[in-house]
């Protein structure tokens, strides 16, 4: 009997395996590969969700055993944790010391760094922050033939031999098990302040984030429509009364209020959170990049910023019930939940949006949904040409295809 | 041309030379010997030997070219302006040499989604400036940048002082028209996408990056811009030890201020640049750092503040400060014009690129000094010291029996003791030739062939720009190779991880 959150778009594995080193990893990964079974790497599960139901599945790995703090030298900003260690440990012992790696991954109690390096991408404040791949300066991974190799190194700049660390980053645990992430760090800013600008709609919203998006110094500028300020309010949000843009500066003690009151112009007014419950309000609006409901399915558009609002008008075009909204305005992220209707249906609705975007650049991803809708449309949308460059890679890291088959873009 | 062609009369183009003139036209292609001379080189000891010179006017011509060579099973090399300093566009087997200079347009500046288009052979300074007209500013400025080209910083991932807070050249690359060994053209990440970097897959840009042209030949890139700085400051500091310029160094990065840029110099490089620039730097100081802030005028204004009273806790003699751009630029002069002015103490010089855990970049000073003096030879230091990546500058005479060779000696030693501090070989100029027999210091046989294994993917690897990065015993000449392996011999070759 396997532990129901090994489960994958309601597939169970056969066995279940724990490591805690390295090495363990290696004897799963190199039996797995000798005996033809598939292999999928778990750590906190926040986004199991993401990609297309698993081709097999037989061993669940779970890696959250291995979680301890492998180097930290404060002086020199980087730190080296082992995979599966929860990014708010980590971002917990690195605050002892006035530092943070600036990740901003949601439920982030949960989610592990090799996790969050595995999905690769960026939060709300991508904008500013960047995405794992602007942090991770090294990485050790374990191959699917079960051998340990490093790639990059503990040095925050570096050039030598490839950047393997940049091929593991969003490769979704299909090339290698990640056993070991190295990152460079950045000071804790001593300032943080959220401001909310009341909207009348998500529209109105995601204008006035849009119009304080190029501020200089501003670090995330998100719209939240009527019910997703609902939702985030329910999380402790309580500064969110109805749909709002809500902005955000960090830095030092004199300047973050002069950045805000720039913003806060160009936005269009509105009163600022007290510094206090300034992070509770965007860490609520953040989680909420996991909170779908069962009867939906969740889109990501990620879109070049200035063409933001028009994919935003695309989306409301197809899907005119969606009122669970939420976007970054500076870096061109729009989430939104979308009904279910029979899973043919849906599926043909959301192929029809990604052909209204697709002039725009855009690409719709589907976050979660369910395994009958995800057998009617692949959830990655088109990986572009580079598509024949990336299957060349998995055939020469994974030939015999032990590592999460089937769930990457493309079949991978 | 008819003079040439005079010149050359006893040896007419080769079958593959005429093939090349074929499908791109003669004056795009140089192959007569004495003309080819000017490619042998770039800014490292090294050089090769390329038999003819190929200068492609766009994507096509590129293909066309690939597609003549691997015909003929020449070897390939990609080539930018050739200031690189590791050896990496010099033809190390020989063959065809394709030059993207002519590749030069910038092909668009979006301001509102703060890109840029530009074709491989753009200037980094051409960039920047016509970047700074829509208020925005291309971030990575290697110090070659009057000269070095977009194609050739994707190549080697440059970096330059201002990384610090920016980022390297990766950081900003979005996504890249690719022609791979093989001939064939492909985008990988979205022309048409933005910061967000949202076409699912792999990240192959990121892998292409900083591969040293070793997988295939750029002929477009989407690149990030950012925004002005609305203010900047910049500071300079005079102090009479490099221990106390390293603490001032290690204060500011602890104060929670991430300064734009954080560099030093030290006295040899004083000397150096002092007479010729007239910066006014004391000649018995031991060391001069720059810190740079930008940002809106606020944070400039308190960041400036902090950290210049930062810098007077370590007694210096003297703390400078400038908001203007002109008296900046004047700051900025030693450090700028820092490896130009070293010529005027000896002919040559052999710049080195290695970086360290921050903390332990006094310690491997301290080495620097010792493998210099032990070896007699002057050593000028100027580095970023804010990343730990530091760049000693060996001085010396060719023409002196054993000198060249003495250098290689003395700098695959530095080199060792980056390694051994934790460190690793390169920070931003590349392995090349130059160091790729000391990857396995750094990374096991598996971790290498693994990076082969990614090379593999983008197609044939055997004539496509040989000899680079990977340690190989054969056919790439004592010239690419001989001081390494002197090195090797004395330190081994084995993995140091």
């Amino acid at each position: 009997m396997t532990d129901e959150r090994y489960g994958i778009d309601g597939i169970t594995p056969a066995e279940e395996a724990a490591a805690e080193t390295a090495e363990q990893v290696g004897e799963v990964l190199r039996r797995a590969t000798a005996e033809g079974r598939a292999v999928s790497p778990i750590g906190g599960g926040t986004m199991i969700s993401l990609g297309m139901p698993p081709e097999r599945y037989d061993i669940a790995l779970d890696l959250s055993a291995m979680n301890g703090l492998a180097d930290y030298e404060p002086e020199d900003f980087t730190v080296t944790a082992q995979a599966g260690m929860p990014l708010a440990r980590l971002q917990q012992a690195l605050a002892e010391h006035g530092q943070f790696v600036p990740l901003d991954a949601p439920e982030f109690e949960r989610a592990t760094l090799g996790g969050i390096v595995a999905v690769g991408r960026g939060g709300l404040r991508r904008g500013a922050l960047g995405s794992p791949r602007d942090w991770l300066i090294g990485l050790r991974v374990v191959r699917a033939d079960g051998t340990a190799i490093r790639g990059g190194g503990r040095v925050v700049k570096n050039v030598s031999g490839y950047d393997l660390p940049k091929l593991y980053c969003g490769s979704l645990g299909t090339l290698g098990v990640i056993a070991e992430v190295s990152f460079k760090l950045r000071p804790l800013p001593s300032a943080d302040r959220a401001a909310v600008i009341p909207a009348d709609t998500f529209e109105a919203a995601l204008a006035a984030a849009s119009a304080a998006r190029r501020v200089d110094g501003l670090n995330g500028a998100v719209a939240v429509s009527e019910e997703s300020a609902a939702d985030a309010r329910a999380k402790g949000a309580e500064a969110l009364t109805g749909a709002a843009a809500v902005l955000r500066a960090s830095g030092l003690e004199s300047s973050v209020d002069e950045v805000m009151t720039a913003a806060l112009t160009a936005a269009g007014g509105g009163p600022a959170v007290d510094a206090a419950s300034a992070i509770e309000t965007w860490q609520a609006i953040a989680d909420l990049e996991l909170a779908t409901p069962a009867d939906c399915a969740r889109l990501r558009v990620g879109v070049r910023p200035g063409s933001l609002a028009e994919a935003q008008a695309a989306v409301a075009a197809q899907f005119p019930s969606a009122s669970r909204l939420l976007a970054a305005a500076d870096s061109g992220l729009l989430y939104v939940d979308i009904p279910l209707g029979e899973p043919a249906d849906t599926a043909t609705m959301i192929a029809d949006l990604r052909d209204a975007v697709s002039g725009l650049g855009a690409h719709v991803t589907i976050e979660s949904a369910p395994p009958a809708l995800k057998r009617e449309i692949d959830v990655w949308g088109d990986p572009g040409p580079g598509i024949r460059l990336m299957r060349n890679v998995k055939d020469a890291f994974d030939p015999s295809r032990t590592l999460n088959p089937g769930r990457f873009v493309a079949g991978i | 041309m008819a003079g040439r062609r005079a010149k050359g009369q006893d040896a007419g183009p080769s079958p593959i030379v005429r093939e090349l003139i074929e499908a791109i036209g003669e004056e795009a292609v140089v192959w007569q010997p004495e003309d080819l001379l000017v490619y042998e080189y770039d800014a490292t000891i090294d050089r090769g030997n390329p038999d003819a010179i190929a200068l492609p006017a766009d994507t096509d011509d590129v293909v066309a070219l690939l597609k003549i060579a691997n015909k003929y099973g020449a070897p390939v090399t990609p080539r930018g302006a050739g200031t690189g300093l590791s050896g990496g566009a010099l033809a190390a087997r020989g063959g065809v040499v394709i030059g993207m200079n002519r590749m030069r347009r910038i092909l668009e500046i979006d301001p509102e989604n703060r890109t840029a288009m530009v074709q491989p052979g753009v200037v980094n300074l051409d960039l920047a400036t016509e970047a700074n007209r829509h208020g925005l500013a291309y971030a990575p400025d290697p110090s070659s940048q009057r000269a070095c080209t977009i194609g050739g910083n994707v190549a080697e991932n440059a970096g330059g002082p201002h990384t610090l807070a920016w980022g390297t050249t990766t950081n900003h690359v979005l996504a890249l028209e690719l022609v791979t060994p093989d001939g064939e053209v492909q985008w990988i990440g979205d022309p048409q996408g933005g910061v967000g970097r949202d076409q699912p897959g792999y990240d192959l840009v990121g892998c292409v990056v900083g591969s040293e042209g070793t997988v295939g030949i750029v002929t477009r890139i989407l690149t990030r811009l950012v925004p002005m700085p609305t203010a900047v400051r910049t500071m300079l500091a005079i102090y009479d030890s490099v221990r106390q310029a390293s603490s001032a160094v290690s204060a500011v990065v602890a104060s929670g201020v991430v300064p734009a840029a954080l560099e030093m110099i030290d006295k040899m490089t004083i000397a150096a640049v002092e007479p010729v620039l007239g910066t006014g730097f004391p000649l018995d100081a031991e060391a001069v750092l720059l810190v740079e802030v930008e940002g809106p005028p606020s944070q400039v204004e308190s960041e400036g503040r902090a950290v210049e009273s930062i810098l007077r806790r370590f007694e210096p003699r003297e703390v400078r400060s400038a908001t203007d751009p002109e008296e900046r630029e004047a700051l900025w002069a030693g450090r700028k014009g820092a490896i130009g002015a070293l010529g005027q103490i000896m002919p040559n010089y052999y710049l080195l690129d290695g970086v360290v855990p921050r903390t332990k970049l006094p310690d491997v000073l301290d080495t620097v000094y010792d493998v210099a003096e032990r070896y007699g030879l002057p050593v000028a230091n100027m580095f970023h010291a804010g990343d730990g990546n530091l760049h000693p500058c060996l001085l010396f005479d060719e023409r002196e029996p054993g000198a060249t060779e003495r250098v290689l000696d003395a700098g695959g030693e530095i080199m060792r003791a980056c390694v051994d501090a934790g460190g690793a070989i390169t920070g931003e100029h590349g392995v090349g030739l130059e160091k790729r027999d000391y990857l396995p210091w750094i990374f096991s046989d598996d971790d290498i062939e693994s990076m082969q294994a990614l090379r593999g993917a983008f197609g044939p690897t055997e004539n496509f720009n040989p000899c680079k990065i990977f340690p190989a015993g054969h056919g790439c000449g004592e010239a690419a190779s001989g001081h390494a392996q002197r090195t090797i011999a004395r330190f081994g070759d084995k993995a140091y991880v």
